[in-house]
């Protein structure tokens, strides 16, 4: 039996585990992939003692202090979550159930989907989300960006490195990118903006070769090129969290209060995955923080003796 | 000794994440570049149907696309 299960291995997660360790509780962080969406940050100027860093140098230095205590790491996906008829919780992966009084949710968010035909069918295959891992397969190719926000526009930037031709593919009129951003795709001659316009299918043989357009760019609604980026946002990963009846907002994200707790009892939410407006590295960590803090409270102060055991 | 090969690019952070993992299990693999390399874009297009990086390639096992922790630590047979 853990006192806190945290589910989801991003930086949020291991900020808590850091405090769950301190406050001696039987952690446990269960996460298919250890890192989350940090390590896919190239610079963060931003997170106080640290002028400059990687994302994936970051969240090492996260990782390894949290690793300081006496918590466990468990690389594993969670697939279902069960509330226990007497307020603890089972944490199921393939191969494990695992029990505990407490749960953090720190699950993130995953790319989000154009939803268009072609795009499941040719994932990976023309068809790629991290520009920053996949770009450099794409030498002397022709790329599109999907998006008008300013990553969208920092990773045209990272595909022209690459490709001979970039296009920006976005649905509104202006990119939104920030003004240095803006300037430096204004003046990369690989880079072209195609405003006001969506792909509604992906086509291709065994790889992307074309796009369709809703309209036309220079006499056609079909564009020839070799992969597509997409750069449109994130959506919530709450699936496991919804089975066991958190609330979460329209969004799809968790609704927590100041102390990072969720509508249920032992249950906290912390970082990318919850509705605070503001995420950020920092944030997500601090709110992790409160989470374990709470943790620490519920079980010393309210929780009653529970072991799943009126569920076997 | 099984044969190991880790197709990668080098900014791409669940390549780092999945070389580093199999060095703390110590297991020896080839190190394969695919931006720089374009056989080994080739060999690795050809042997996992796509273009995505990370691919572990596992002799005598379906090449693993991503950093995929259970499907590497399974074809490998190591202790969790």
């Amino acid at each position: 039996m853990y006192d806190v299960i945290i589910v989801g291995g991003g930086i949020a997660g291991l900020g808590a585990a850091i405090y769950c360790g301190r406050f001696q509780l039987k952690t446990a962080v269960v996460g298919e992939k250890v890192g989350g969406t940090i390590i896919l940050t190239d610079d963060i100027a931003n997170y106080p003692g640290f002028k400059q860093i990687s994302g994936m140098d970051l969240f090492d230095k996260v990782q390894e202090h949290a690793q300081d205590y006496d918590i466990e790491i468990i690389q594993k996906k969670v697939n279902n979550v069960e509330k226990c008829k007497d307020g603890c919780f089972k944490v199921k992966t393939k191969d494990k159930t695992l029990q505990t009084k407490t749960i953090i949710f720190a699950t993130g968010t995953e790319w989000k989907k154009l939803n268009v035909p072609g795009e499941k069918e040719f994932e990976n295959k023309g068809v790629h989300y991290c520009a920053l891992c996949d770009a450099p397969v794409y030498k002397d190719k022709v790329l599109a960006i999907v998006g008008g926000s300013d990553s969208a526009a920092k990773e045209s930037l990272l595909l022209s490195k690459y490709g001979t031709q970039v296009y920006i593919i976005y649905r509104n009129e202006k990119i939104r990118a920030e003004p240095i951003n803006l300037k430096r795709v204004q003046e990369n001659k690989k880079i072209q903006i195609i405003n006001n316009t969506n792909i509604i299918e992906i086509k291709g043989d065994k790889f992307v070769n074309s796009v369709t357009l809703d309209k036309e760019y220079n006499g056609s609604k079909e564009l020839k090129l070799d992969a597509v980026f997409v750069a449109i946002g994130h959506t919530p990963i709450s699936d496991l969290a919804k089975q066991i009846g958190v609330s979460i907002d329209k969004k799809g994200y968790i609704i927590t209060n100041d102390d990072s707790a969720t509508n249920l009892n032992g249950v906290y939410a912390a970082g990318d995955i919850t509705n605070s407006k503001f995420k950020q590295a920092i944030t997500g960590v601090a709110e992790g923080v409160k989470a374990a803090y709470n943790v620490y409270e519920y079980i010393n102060n309210e929780l009653p003796v529970c072991g799943c055991m009126d569920d076997e | 000794m099984v044969k190991v090969t880790v197709y990668s690019t080098s900014t791409c952070p669940w390549c780092h994440k999945a070389k580093d993992f199999l060095k703390e299990k110590k297991i020896e693999f080839e190190d394969k570049n695919v931006a720089e390399d374009e056989e080994a874009r080739n060999k690795m297009i050809e042997e996992s149907g796509q273009s995505g990086v990370p691919v572990i390639s596992i002799e005598g096992h379906d090449a693993i696309v991503g950093f995929d922790v259970e499907a590497i630590t399974a074809a490998l047979g190591l202790k969790e």
